[in-house]
This record gives C-alpha cells, sequence and structure tokens, in this order.
C-alpha cells in the first residue's frame, strides 16, 4: 500500500459486525477499514467464519448487527465490489467471453464496449485466446483465472476473494499466487483475501487479520491483526517471511 | 453398448431381426397358423398404404392430427413450463398448488375426455385439450425439479455481479442452467402427445384415430397397420428434429 492511498477515504468501513443465525452468534465484534489498494487477508481455524465474514462485508448476508459501508459512488461503468469463489462458478451455459462480461450486463455499456472490458482483464490473466471456448474446455486453474478476470472486470473499487486457490493443484497455486501479485499492482481495488494457507497470506496482504475462537459458548472474533512489512516482491526470500508465518500459525493455534 | 460389435455388426443385426420378424408374420399368415381376419399380411401394407396416399385420405387425417397434436403440444408445453417454473421460483405459489397438483396429477388425460366433449363438443378443440393435459403435467414436473436442483452457488454468482433482478435472475441463470432438464420434458412431451392423439380422436374427431376406428369396424386391418406405421415414423421425425434442435441448444455441455 502507498501512503498516499492510505490519506484517500477508506472504500471499506466494518464497525462492530457480528454474524450468525437465529440466536446463535458465531462472530462478533468485528472491524475493519480499508483504503485503495490494500489487501487483506483474513486466516483462522476452519469453521471460524471466514467465508461467512466475507459475505456480510460484500452485503451477500445482512450482519446480527454492526454496519459494514462500501462507500463507492455509484458510476455508468463499474461495480462497488466483486468477488472470486472458492470453486469459480462459471457459467457453463456461458463462454469465457460471455462469462467475464456478466457483471457488465446492466451498466450503462454498448455492446462493443462491454466486449472490449472483458478482453482487458482476460489478457491480463492470459487468457484473451481463449475468450469463445466454452468453460469446461478449460483446466481447473485456467476456470479460477476466468472467474478472477470476471471479478476485475467490473472494475470494483472492494474484491472480496474466497480461498481462490485452495482448490488448484500445488504449481498452480503458486503461479496464480505470483500472478495476483503482479495484478496487485496494477488495479486500484482493495482486497479482502479468505485463506486457510497462513503462508499465502503472509505472502500476499499488507495486513493478516487472524480470526479465533472465543472460548465455551462465546462466538469467534479478531484476535490479533499483523502488519507485513516486506516488499511484494519474492517476499519468501526475507528472513522476517517464515518467523512471521510461524507466529500467525502460533496465534492461531492457542485459540 | 455393446461390448465387441461394430456399428455394422451391429445394423446388420438390427436389419435381420427385423426381416426376420416381419418374414415369420408373413409366413404365419400364409401358412395358416394366424387367422388372415385378425391380422393383415405385411407384404399388402406398402399397396394400401399407396391407395390411401392416392385418394388422399392420408394427407387429409394427417393434416387433421397433426393440428391438433401441435396445438396441443404447444399449450401443455407452455402453461407446463411457465407454471413448473413459477412454482421452483416462488415458493408461495408452490405451496398454494401443491395439493391441487397432486389432486389432478394423477388423473390420466383420457379422463378429461367427457369434460373435453361437454366444453367443446366433437371438434378438434377438444382434442387439442386432451392432448395437452398429458404434455403438461410431463413439462410441469421436469421443469420443477430442473429448476429446483439449480446449484444455488449460481444464484450467489448472479447477486455477486450486480443481477439480484427477478427478471436478470431468471433469465442469466434459472432458465439456461434448467435448459437440459426443460428441453428433456418438452422431449417426453412430444413423445406423449402422439400416445393421447389417436385416443381423443377415437371419439369421432376427424384425425388418424377416427380414421383407425372407422376401417377396424370394416376389419379393414392393414389400413390400421398404414396408420400405426404412421404414428411410428410421425413420431420418430418429430423426435428426431426436436434432438437435432436440442443438441444445438445445449452445445455448452461436454
Amino acid at each position: 500500500m502507498t501512503d498516499s492511498s492510505m490519506t484517500m477515504p477508506p472504500v471499506l468501513s466494518a464497525r462492530n459486525v457480528s454474524l450468525g443465525f437465529d440466536d446463535t452468534t458465531i462472530l462478533a465484534g468485528v472491524d475493519l477499514t480499508l483504503h485503495p489498494q490494500e489487501f487483506v487477508a483474513v486466516v483462522g481455524a476452519s469453521g471460524v467464519g471466514k467465508s461467512t465474514l466475507l459475505r456480510a462485508l460484500a452485503g451477500l448476508l445482512a450482519p446480527q448487527s454492526g454496519r459494514v459501508e462500501i462507500p463507492a459512488a455509484i458510476t455508468r461503468d463499474s461495480r462497488a465490489w466483486s468477488m472470486v469463489f472458492q470453486a469459480p462458478r462459471l457459467f457453463p451455459w456461458r463462454r469465457v467471453q460471455g462469462n467475464v462480461e456478466l457483471g457488465l450486463e446492466g451498466l450503462s455499456l454498448s455492446k462493443a464496449e462491454r466486449r472490449r472490458r472483458a478482453l482487458e482483464p482476460l489478457a491480463l490473466v492470459g487468457l484473451d485466446e481463449f475468450a469463445e471456448r466454452w468453460t469446461h474446455t478449460l483446466s481447473g486453474g485456467q476456470q479460477q483465472r476466468v472467474g478472477i478476470a470476471r471479478a476485475l472486470a467490473v472494475q470494483p473499487r472492494v474484491l472480496f476473494m474466497d480461498e481462490p486457490f485452495s482448490a488448484l493443484d500445488a504449481i498452480t497455486r503458486r503461479r496464480l499466487q505470483q500472478e495476483l501479485v503482479e495484478l496487485r499492482r496494477r488495479t486500484e481495488a482493495a482486497i479482502v483475501f479468505i485463506t486457510h494457507d497462513i503462508e499465502e497470506a503472509v505472502l500476499l496482504a499488507d495486513r493478516v487479520m487472524v480470526l479465533g475462537n472465543g472460548g465455551m459458548d462465546q462466538p469467534a472474533r479478531v484476535v490479533e491483526i499483523l502488519e507485513v512489512d516486506m516488499p511484494l516482491d519474492d517476499r519468501r526470500d526475507y528472513p522476517e517471511f517464515a518467523p512471521l508465518v510461524q507466529r500467525v500459525e502460533t496465534i492461531i493455534g492457542s485459540y | 453398448m455393446m461390448v465387441g460389435m461394430t456399428r455394422a455388426q451391429r445394423t446388420l443385426y438390427s436389419v435381420l431381426g427385423l426381416t426376420g420378424f416381419l418374414l415369420f408374420w408373413e409366413l404365419s399368415l400364409r401358412s395358416g397358423l394366424l387367422p388372415g381376419s385378425l391380422v393383415p399380411l405385411p407384404s399388402s401394407i406398402p399397396g394400401v398404404l399407396w391407395l390411401e396416399l392416392l385418394d388422399g385420405i392420408w394427407f387429409d387425417v394427417v393434416r387433421s392430427s397433426l393440428s391438433h397434436y401441435s396445438v396441443g403440444v404447444l399449450l401443455g408445453s407452455t402453461l407446463g413450463i411457465a407454471v413448473g417454473i413459477s412454482a421452483a421460483l416462488l415458493p408461495r405459489f408452490n405451496a398454494a398448488h401443491a395439493w391441487l397438483a397432486r389432486l389432478l396429477r394423477p388423473i390420466p388425460p383420457l379422463a378429461w375426455i367427457p369434460f373435453a366433449i361437454i366444453w367443446f363438443g366433437i371438434n378438434p378443440s377438444a382434442a387439442a385439450f386432451i392432448i395437452s393435459i398429458g404434455v403438461f403435467w410431463i413439462n410441469y414436473f421436469a421443469s420443477y425439479s430442473a429448476v429446483h436442483s439449480i446449484d444455488p452457488g449460481y444464484d450467489e454468482v448472479a447477486r455477486a455481479f450486480g443481477q439480484q433482478r427477478f427478471l436478470a435472475r431468471l433469465t442469466k441463470v434459472s432458465l439456461p442452467a434448467a435448459a437440459p432438464g426443460i428441453l428433456s420434458g418438452m422431449r417426453a412431451g412430444l413423445g406423449q402427445g402422439w400416445m393421447t392423439v389417436v385416443a381423443a380422436e377415437l371419439f369421432g374427431i376427424h384425425g388418424i384415430g377416427q380414421r383407425m376406428m372407422e376401417a377396424s369396424s370394416l376389419l379393414a386391418t392393414d389400413i390400421v397397420v398404414v396408420y400405426m406405421l404412421t404414428i411410428a415414423a410421425l413420431y420418430a421425425t418429430f423426435d428426431f428434429l426436436f434432438m437435432v434442435v436440442q443438441r444445438r441448444l445445449l452445445r455448452w455441455q461436454s
């Protein structure tokens, strides 16, 4: 994150958000402020409510209490936020191009503009030559890239990513992590990234938010927020990298 | 799929099976094993068909049946698909008509013949009405379960990409995702339509069924067989044409 982006108004602010269903609260008291180009990774044990939190931040789920604001000005050709899912969830009845255009439909764009806007992110993820292909002809990694292109096409202010690489094989996962590092330089979007892979969190994020269980019959909560103070390139080579990963692991293990 | 047979071999066996059946049929009659008054000679059928064609009767009754069939299938499919999709998407509507559907569903289309005659008289509308009932239920259940079993993840994607309005979700998710199931229902409905078309016409509504009834009362079994084969050929043609359209629409499937 650049210093100039800190002075810009936040693109997402969540205050005291609690989540759950019926009388049960599963996660409580989450505060989060995101500025443009900022990258927050959310980690925590399985079932702690990471994906639920992401959906509440996006407005797909109503929180039990607290409020989430994405104060993006409505524009004719972009959306405030978009999402990359764990499974690519492409529409198999649409070609690659049609899938990337999904979020652009309903905006004030001509057909030609829509086409151009879809091809840009496809080129960014290296799949512009696959625009006319049916999705089932792509590999899992390629499908997830299309999912990322679909999310970038709407030029979101906030990009939510829900364990986007967890279903991929190790080699593809590494490659896509690297691509995401590159991508961060080319997008204005702030990113909220859910993962259970702590190394991945430290590799990609500016901040790592750790969720932990609050104890017997207590909802989970944010137990620590760690700043990742390393340049983005080749983070694994930095001496601070491994100790920070270790530290996050210890924190998660103690809750 | 049969193992160890080439396509040519399979075709050969199929031709042999059919020819064997016809030969057995022909010889049984000629040898007196079967009484000729009950079953016609297979070899007489082409000639009888030719006469029906020459007299213009064949075209006349086929055109008539086709019109009942088309109206009935079109009506039954459209309503069945519309109501089935609505039931799957609108829980209140589903609950409101669930018992009614359960009550009406087991009633066979032919049981509606008395009402069809009372409401419409002995005319083409009555036949179309009866045909549409069977077609309706097939399409209703096929569309309902097709839409009902759509992966809810697709709906979440639509909402995440600004397509939360009912109409947008219907056209961008529900219809395309359910298309394979809806189209299978339509295809089954096309078959069901031919089954009821004959029965609906047996009561004197002009068409293939009526011609068959007429012929059987004169013991002209050869004419009956001509129209049985006509129905089989019409069904096969419709089914083939629909399959071509279906493949084209579902070309996205692997």
